[in-house]
């Protein structure tokens, strides 16, 4: 009995995909540029939304904006460059819509447009009404809309389509089921549910780390001194426990031939690994080394530099390597998922 | 229409989440120093603190809309502080289309050092040292006597350069004018903060301010116009306390410490080893007797048991131990920080906290460092053992200075 997989081979042109690669491509730089925006406080530096100082957002003058304090052209830029990702995502939907068979796809990509809009809406109320806590929630939820646009990208790629079309045609004629937990066709080790749930639990822990870097990054005056020590500990005991679980994921992906489903987890260990390291560099520019580190070559005479460049694209890296982890996790989890599922589907 | 819509959609996210920043609608009360009276004189201090915090409120407005007293202050007083730049360093930050920067006090500062110049900012416990509580009117690092108010040009020095092996950073991107709005907000909050204080002091202590407040001519209060007929006692006693507070960072200028030249202001290399060599013995002497806390050669590894005067004031002096969390909780709960033993200086290392030069160090050689164990010393004409003489501190600076050529000739060799 051969029955047809369920998931036909998806047919969708390339543009869809290089859309959604754009998406991407275009969202992490946004971040950087975000994450700017709060190192140099310069969330007010427009004041207006969503014209700049009353110019449409695209005919302000370029002069003015290039040539101007800094903290309007990273606050302008970042507006700019917002636009595009949204053009970018109107382009996407219109090309699913047009040329996307699987209508989760289709559905998905509007998904990413909504929330690139929603996400230039709560940078838009952050400005009106001056919040820092929607300036917070603003950065909280752009590693989600990132973490989506990679979904998109990762169902739309050459991969998926490939594993479907391999799939479909190794149907195993005999209905022979598969042996030692390995795809038939390709012979590659399926990942377990195990792993599935660790994933799971690494992109939760992943965007609650996220959200407590938020929370250190837009502090309140009023803020009390103490919740933000047991913020600071949690933010760093919970960037360990992401590593280990990163070790975990790497440790039970490398058994699996294909590198777009073992590589990411190595990837996952070394950005973590750089992340911890940005961590540390981002506190002792902010607020020197801390006691326990004082051992350290040159700590007791460390000065800090209020603003300086370097330091502050530094600390603006940690901020866009989370939002990366979270997106590689995804990227992982789906792969996996794709894997699992034409393999039980395979062989009905 | 776009605009409506993005109206809609933005008034749409508004409902969805809640939790909007903090109002910020006056400064905090300064119930540590409530406390601390309470417990010291034994009398309740809320009719008092309610009283001195509308004053305070009343003088010098809000976070968001502070005021300079002019009015109330003398002639001479008046330009002490710019209202127009207390304008600009207030508020929430924003900047403007020509790069004017506003909010710059909570740019910058308010972080660490609080809302009110407190020193419990939300960034405050991870730091240590603590950042400064302005509203004691006590800083460390300064040109003036020990126990007067810093110059301005104290506190940009400070601003603008940082304390090295702090988390205090050095501000060398803002412009000369956004630091004078600082420096001006600096001394506005602690002018604020000792007002304050004193009139919770006077409250208790002049007023008769007990569990109820006292007759209205004794309420501390500030009147309604500056051309009012009859001031009451407790109106005198506000304004009186104003402009003494106010008067002391007027006067911080008179107060500079003249740092003589040496007999031998440009020593030869022979001459410099020598005199590097008497202070050393000085240093290590009964004298001058920095080896008691700084330890042999500036190690500073001397254990001690002493915190700065910011904690003792609500631990040790009112019979408190600092170090008793039981005894502390009250006081933390209020917004004071846990007290930390105050270690003294490694110099070995060459990094000084308020300036290495050597007119800074004569300075805090002889004047000591205010608020913190550290004595200054007498300097006297001729050599006894009464202190020491100009030409001998200059040595023990020549010492200490030596310690920082030595940091720097051993990277150098180690980077060879």
């Amino acid at each position: 009995m051969n029955t047809e997989l369920k998931d036909t081979v998806p047919r969708s042109s390339t543009i869809v995909h290089r859309l959604a690669v754009l998406t991407v491509v275009l969202t992490w730089p946004l971040i950087w540029v975000g994450g700017l925006v709060t190192t140099y406080d310069a969330g007010m530096a427009v004041p207006d939304w969503p014209n700049t100082y009353g110019y449409n957002l695209f005919l302000y003058p370029y002069k003015t904006w290039l040539l101007g304090p800094f903290d309007l052209f990273i606050e302008h830029g970042h507006r700019l460059l917002g636009a595009l990702v949204g053009f970018t995502a109107i382009g996407l939907v219109i090309s699913a819509a047009m040329t996307e068979e699987r209508r989760w796809v289709k559905i998905l990509s509007a998904i990413i447009l909504l929330l690139v809009i929603i996400q230039g809406g709560l940078g838009g109320i952050r400005v009106m009404l001056s919040d820092r806590v929607f300036a917070m929630i603003h950065g909280s939820t752009a590693p989600i809309v990132f973490a989506i646009a990679t979904a998109g990208a990762v169902v739309t790629s050459r991969w998926w389509k490939q594993l479907s079309v391999a799939n479909h045609v190794a149907v195993a004629p005999d209905n022979q089921a598969p042996h030692n937990h390995e795809n038939a066709n390709s012979g590659m080790a399926i990942p377990s549910a195990g792993t599935i749930t660790v994933i799971s639990v690494l992109l939760i822990v992943c965007f609650t780390q996220l959200v407590l870097g938020a929370k250190i990054r837009h502090l309140q005056p009023t803020d009390s001194p103490s919740w933000f020590l047991y913020t600071v500990w949690a933010h760093v005991i919970t960037a360990f426990l992401i590593w280990l679980l990163t070790a975990v994921v790497w440790r039970q992906l490398r058994g699996s031939s294909d590198f777009s489903v073992s590589r990411p987890g190595i990837i996952l260990v070394a950005l973590t690994a750089v992340q911890i390291l940005l961590g540390i560099v981002s506190w002792v520019v902010n607020y020197g080394w801390p006691s326990f580190l004082q051992w350290f070559p040159g700590a007791s005479g460390h000065l800090i530099e209020s603003k300086n460049y370097v330091d502050a694209l530094l600390v603006t890296a940690h901020v866009a390597i989370g939002p990366l982890i979270l997106a590689v996790s995804t990227v992982a989890l789906l792969r996996i998922l794709r894997v699992r599922y034409l393999s039980r589907h395979s062989f009905q | 229409m776009f605009r409506s819509l993005c109206c809609i959609v933005l008034l749409s996210l508004v409902a969805a989440f809640s939790g909007c920043d903090t109002k910020i609608e006056q400064f905090d009360p300064n119930q540590v120093y409530s406390m601390t009276l309470a417990r010291s004189r034994a009398i309740p201090m809320d009719a008092a603190l309610q009283d001195a915090s509308e004053a305070t409120d009343s003088l010098f407005g809000t976070p968001n809309d502070p005021r300079w007293p002019t009015e109330f202050l003398d002639e001479s007083l008046a330009d002490l502080v710019d209202s127009a730049r207390l304008v600009q360093a207030a508020g929430p930050v924003l900047s403007l289309q020509d790069g004017t920067q506003q909010g710059l006090y909570r740019e910058h500062c308010a972080v660490c050092h609080g809302l009110s110049g407190s020193g419990n900012g939300p960034a405050s416990m991870v730091q240590n040292p603590y950042p400064r509580d302005f509203r004691h009117g006590l800083f460390k690092w300064k040109s003036t006597a020990r126990s007067e108010r810093p110059t301005r040009d104290d506190l940009i020095e400070r601003i603008r350069h940082g304390i090295a092996g702090t988390a205090m950073p050095a501000y060398p991107l803002i412009s000369n004018d956004e630091l004078d709005a600082i420096v001006d907000y600096v001394i506005y909050l602690s002018i604020r903060g000792e007002v304050e204080r004193d009139l919770l002091s006077a409250a208790v202590d002049e007023m008769g301010y007990e569990e109820e407040v006292p007759e209205d001519e004794l309420r501390l209060k500030v009147p309604a116009s500056v051309g009012e007929d009859s001031l009451t006692e407790g109106n005198e006693v506000t304004l009186e306390i104003l402009n003494e507070v106010a008067q002391e960072w007027a006067d911080a200028e008179q107060y500079v410490v003249e740092v003589p030249s040496p007999t031998v202001a440009k020593p030869t290399e022979s001459e410099l080893t020598e005199s590097i060599e008497r202070g050393r013995k000085l240093f290590h002497g009964q004298i001058a007797n920095c080896v008691g806390c700084h330890d042999e050669d500036g190690l500073g590894q001397t254990i001690t048991l002493d915190y700065d005067d910011w904690s003792k004031e609500y631990s040790s002096r009112i019979g408190l131990t600092p170090s008793d969390s039981v005894d502390m909780k009250p006081f933390l709960d209020a917004g004071a920080m846990m007290p930390r033993q105050i270690k003294p200086r490694t110099l070995k290392d060459g990094i000084f906290h308020g300036g290495g030069d050597a007119e800074t160090l004569y300075r805090r050689i002889v004047q000591g460092i205010a608020g913190t164990p550290m004595p200054g010393i007498e300097v006297v004409a001729i050599e006894s053992h009464q202190g020491l003489t100009v030409d001998q501190v200059w040595n023990l600076i020549r010492y200490v200075q030596s310690f920082a050529s030595d940091e720097n000739q051993e990277t150098a060799n180690e980077s060879r």
